[in-house]
């Protein structure tokens, strides 16, 4: 699997990405590190302890990770539920946090995908 | 709303008639009753006149009767008594005398009734008896009588006492003298004023007749020859008559005679049993007062027609007044309908809009649903979601933009913009649009001076967007878009630069109808062929809301069609940062571009950086060029070639002058597109690096720059645009580790050192054990836990330290305007957007620091 293809199946704008960071082993390099990032799993508990500024702080933060990967994809749903979640609770951000997560797996599923077919 | 117009209307004529109807009635009134007036004046007048002119002529009769009478005393005093008849030298003085004194007659009177005549033919008396009376009583007494000739003669006698020859008692001595003489003395004939008058007695029988009196009595003339007597019969008017002269009296009236209004007035004269009777005709009086009366009603008529004409003239002026008034009430309400009519239309549109997107998201959802298993399925509807939700957004977006317009809270904020920025954002990101719709994309800039201006950058690009998405909305693929920005003079002067900026198209034009309302709120135009285009309809509104606000205009020129052009001129302040002086090696370069005008700017530019740059049209003569040049041992060094060329395009150019020249000569290839999908083949075809279009002098510059510095270079790196920030340290407030790195590495690309602060708390301390001037600038992102960035912000600038005011620029994901605002509340410099974007941080980083 390439990069490219990867980007292809999470969703994301890899010519963007590629524009912005401008060499592929930097995309490369920041795409292994999501995995680690803390932020998703930061918003699910927030969310499960119904914290809802804490949940806000993590949809944000995973849109801003996302804006600088160009994952369009998790971008957008993440971006909405920030949105839901700006001024508290909003009946709103369930389905949307609904569909982060599908898009994070989406993503995180993709990742692994291609780390799977890198050479050892 | 016609109905009341009639009404009026006919108010004002009903009312203008019934004015018209009283003037005329008023003024006739006032001609007829002051006519009578006036004639009654007339009448009064006349019998005043008329009685005092008999009275003169009846005094004036008396006086000349006396006259003569004193006259005959005075004869009579001269002789001596008795001695008349003895004394022959007596009589002769006494003939000398009356004859002296014109008397025809004069002879004594004696009591048998019979004249003793001095001299003149022998006298008779008419009418004896009270003659004989009056002078035997001893009075002065005039009557008529007639000589031997029988002509007629007044007499005149005085008493006396002579005794004549013959032995006779002697009465009276009588002078007498011919009627005529009366009647001219007394002027009794009709004279040029039409007066006569005769002299009767009492019994109607005339003394003296004027010449057409042909009867001997007058009473007979009356009653054979009139009817009427001003208003009697003349029976009754002889009655009234003679009981007036029985009684002494004085006698007036007046009559008619042939038209002719006379005056009568019958007067006792002294000395006789006689009466004046005199006649006047109210002829010059008459037309006197007839011409009055006629210059009364003529100016009465006059001033009537006077009044009556302002009166109209009134009426008209406030006629006309009212039905203007009626007119621009019409146009009001027809205006307020219309505006009531398109907001509902509006309304009912934009409904509609609002529930295809909404019904699509909703029913993709719900297919979306049913088929979580089917990932192809899923991710078809999502997209299909996507994209409604995005139509969705812009729909909102726009009705929003709009409400802020109209209840006025739209502001500008103008802040320093680089036009190369604002057309290279705008151009990229109608770029995929444009990909899609297969069309041609033109971008042409030339005679720019100055790419920095104070702006609305968030605006300008709204518009330009705006303007852009409709051309590519409305043009059918194929077709071909173009967008262009020029600059001039402005004649707001020296501080200011006027730029053009036109956006053309060859899509499907407008009616001209719908061009007079295009830049009205809430139109659309309403036809088959746009009711498939989405769209608020109020894009167009909005442009021209914030190009009028920024005090540019903005025109089109369109026609069904034949494509669309909008061009907006703008009045900007140039921003005062210098720009750098760009200089590069005179090298030969050659541009070859289909546009000419992109083709002379470029070269101009390239002139003024010391290139020596010439520019041709296409590829054959580019190849032609390239040759002519290498065999006059003075080659081009650069070439810049458009991609979409007439004939040969500019990759295939660019094949062909590779085999000619081999691989050292840079040549770079221009595209307003993005060249992403073309690389790999452009690569192939020898091309060593892209510039894309707006060509700005900076753009050019900044491209060739490296071919200057490192003539090998390939692909321009736009790290290299960005020097002159190696060894400055900034601090990074920033709590995610991800993005942390990836902001390292990205500016660490500059030469920056940055240092990582995990949260706002962290920044301002490790800020604060930091010696002063150890950072040079900070960047912030906003949300942090333990400290959010605003309040991170105002700790530091609150810090007691001489570099508490260093520039800190917020960095977020949200691009709200609050945001910013915020931002700059909290007392920090700036604001960028997320994802990081290395020029824009190395550009405000620059701008910051420096001040």
């Amino acid at each position: 699997m390439t990069l490219q293809e990867c980007y292809a199946a999470l969703g994301g704008d890899y010519q963007e990405v590629l524009g912005r960071l401008r060499s592929e082993s930097l995309v490369q390099k920041f795409l292994l590190k999501f995995p680690d990032d803390p932020s998703y799993s930061l918003l699910e508990t927030s969310l499960a302890a119904e914290n809802w500024p804490e949940a806000f702080r993590g949809a944000h933060t995973i849109k801003g990770v996302c804006q600088n990967l160009s994952f369009t994809a998790l971008y957008r749903s993440s971006s909405q539920l920030c949105d839901a979640l700006r001024d508290g609770f909003h009946p709103q951000a369930l389905p949307l946090a609904h569909q982060v997560e599908q898009d994070y797996r989406q993503t995180m599923a993709a990742i692994q995908a291609f780390r799977s077919s890198l050479p050892a | 709303m016609n109905t009341i117009q009639n009404k009026t209307t006919r108010f004002l004529w009903g009312s203008l008639i019934s004015v018209i109807l009283l003037c005329v009635c008023v003024f006739s009134f006032l001609a007829f009753h002051m006519g009578s007036v006036s004639s009654r004046t007339v009448n009064e007048v006349g019998s005043l006149y008329m009685s005092s002119m008999s009275e003169q002529l009846s005094l004036h009769f008396e006086t000349t009767i006396n006259l003569n009478l004193e006259q005959m005393e005075a004869l009579s005093g001269i002789m001596a008594p008795d001695r008349i008849h003895e004394d022959p030298e007596q009589q002769a003085l006494l003939t000398s005398y009356a004859k002296a004194l014109d008397f025809q007659y004069l002879g004594f009177y004696t009591r048998q009734n019979d004249f003793e005549m001095l001299y003149g033919s022998h006298l008779t008396v008419t009418d004896p008896g009270p003659f004989m009376d009056s002078l035997s009583a001893g009075q002065k007494k005039v009557a008529v009588g007639e000589d031997a000739e029988g002509n007629s003669v007044i007499l005149m006698g005085v008493p006396s006492s002579h005794a004549p020859s013959q032995g006779h008692s002697c009465v009276a001595l009588v002078g007498a003298m011919p009627v005529d003489y009366i009647t001219q003395t007394l002027s009794l004939e009709e004279n040029s004023n039409h007066e006569y008058s005769h002299i009767i007695r009492i019994d109607g029988s005339f003394v003296i007749r004027t010449s057409d009196a042909s009867r001997d009595n007058y009473f007979d003339r009356v009653l054979s020859l009139y009817d009427n007597v001003g208003g009697k019969t003349p029976q009754e008017y002889i009655a009234d008559l003679s009981a007036a002269m029985k009684a002494g009296e004085d006698y007036s009236s007046e009559f008619t005679i042939g038209g002719e209004r006379r005056h009568l007035h019958c007067t006792r004269l002294a000395n006789s049993e006689w009466y004046l009777i005199t006649f006047m005709p109210y002829n010059t009086m008459g037309s006197i007062l007839n011409h009055l009366n006629r210059q009364w009603v003529g100016s009465a008529l006059l001033g009537a027609s006077l009044i009556l004409a302002a009166i109209l003239l009134v009426f008209a002026g406030y006629f006309r007044m009212t039905r203007r008034q009626m007119e621009e009430l019409a146009r009001a309400w027809h205006d307020a309908d219309a505006a009531t009519k398109a907001k509902s239309e509006f309304l009912s549109n934009m409904s509609h809009d609002i529930r295809t997107p909404m019904n699509a998201i909703v029913g993709m959802t719900a297919i979306a649903t049913a088929n979580l298993d089917d990932r192809d399925q899923v991710q078809n509807c999502l997209k299909k979601i996507t994209l409604s939700s995005k139509h969705l957004l812009g729909l909102i977006n726009d009705v929003l933009d709009m409400s802020k317009i109209e209840s006025g809270k739209m502001t500008l904020s103008m802040d320093q913009i680089s036009l190369r920025e604002v057309m290279e954002s705008v151009v990229s990101i109608v770029q995929p649009q444009v990909r899609i719709k297969n069309q041609q994309f033109h971008v042409s800039i030339h005679d720019i001076s100055t790419e920095n201006v104070y702006c609305d950058s968030v605006r300008l690009n709204q518009v330009l967007l705006n303007l852009l998405s409709n051309a590519i909305k409305f043009t059918p693929e194929g077709g071909s878009v173009t967008v262009a920005l020029w600059e001039e003079p402005s004649p707001k002067g020296e501080e200011h630069i006027r730029i053009h900026l036109s956006v053309s198209d060859t899509g499907i034009g407008m009616t001209p109808e719908f061009k007079e309302r295009i830049f009205e709120s809430f139109s659309r135009e309403d036809s088959a062929r746009v009711h498939r285009t989405e769209g608020t309809g109020l894009g167009m509104a909005i442009t021209k809301y914030i190009v009028d606000a920024m005090e540019g205009s903005i025109a089109v020129d369109s026609a069904p069609g034949q494509g669309t052009r909008f061009q907006i001129t703008l009045d900007l302040e140039k921003a005062d940062i210098s720009e750098p002086e760009m200089i590069l090696p005179n090298w030969n370069m050659l541009v070859v571009d289909d546009d000419q005008l992109l083709c002379e700017s470029a070269a101009a530019s390239l002139q003024s950086m010391g290139f020596r740059a010439d520019w041709c049209q296409d590829g054959e003569s580019a190849l032609q060029r390239i040759l002519q040049r290498r065999e006059q041992k003075d080659p081009y060094q650069i070439i810049l070639l458009d991609w979409k060329l007439p004939g040969i395009d500019g990759v295939e150019t660019a094949r062909r002058i590779r085999h000619t020249l081999g691989s050292e000569v840079p040549i770079l290839l221009i595209s307003a597109y993005d060249w992403g999908e073309i690389e790999t083949q452009a690569k192939t075809a020898g091309i060593s690096g892209f510039i894309s279009k707006p060509l700005f002098k900076s753009t050019l510059y900044h491209c060739l720059k490296q071919y200057a510095d490192h003539p090998q270079a390939q692909i321009p790196d736009p790290n290299q645009l960005t020097p002159d920030l190696s060894g400055k340290r900034v601090l990074l407030a920033e709590d995610n580790e991800l993005n942390w790195e990836i902001a390292n590495e990205l500016l660490s690309g500059l030469g920056l050192t940055l240092d990582w602060a995990e949260n706002g708390r962290l920044c301002l301390d490790m800020f604060q054990d930091s010696e002063p001037g150890y950072y040079d600038a900070i960047l912030m992102d906003i949300r942090m836990p333990v400290m959010t960035g605003y309040e991170a912000a105002r700790a530091i600038r609150a810090l007691d330290r001489p570099d508490a005011g260093l520039p800190i620029i917020a960095m977020t994901a949200d691009a709200f305007a609050e945001d910013v605002k915020k931002a700059l509340d909290a007392g920090m410099d700036s604001h960028i957007a997320k994802p990081i974007d290395v020029r824009e941080v190395s550009r405000l980083l620059k701008r910051y620091m420096r001040d």
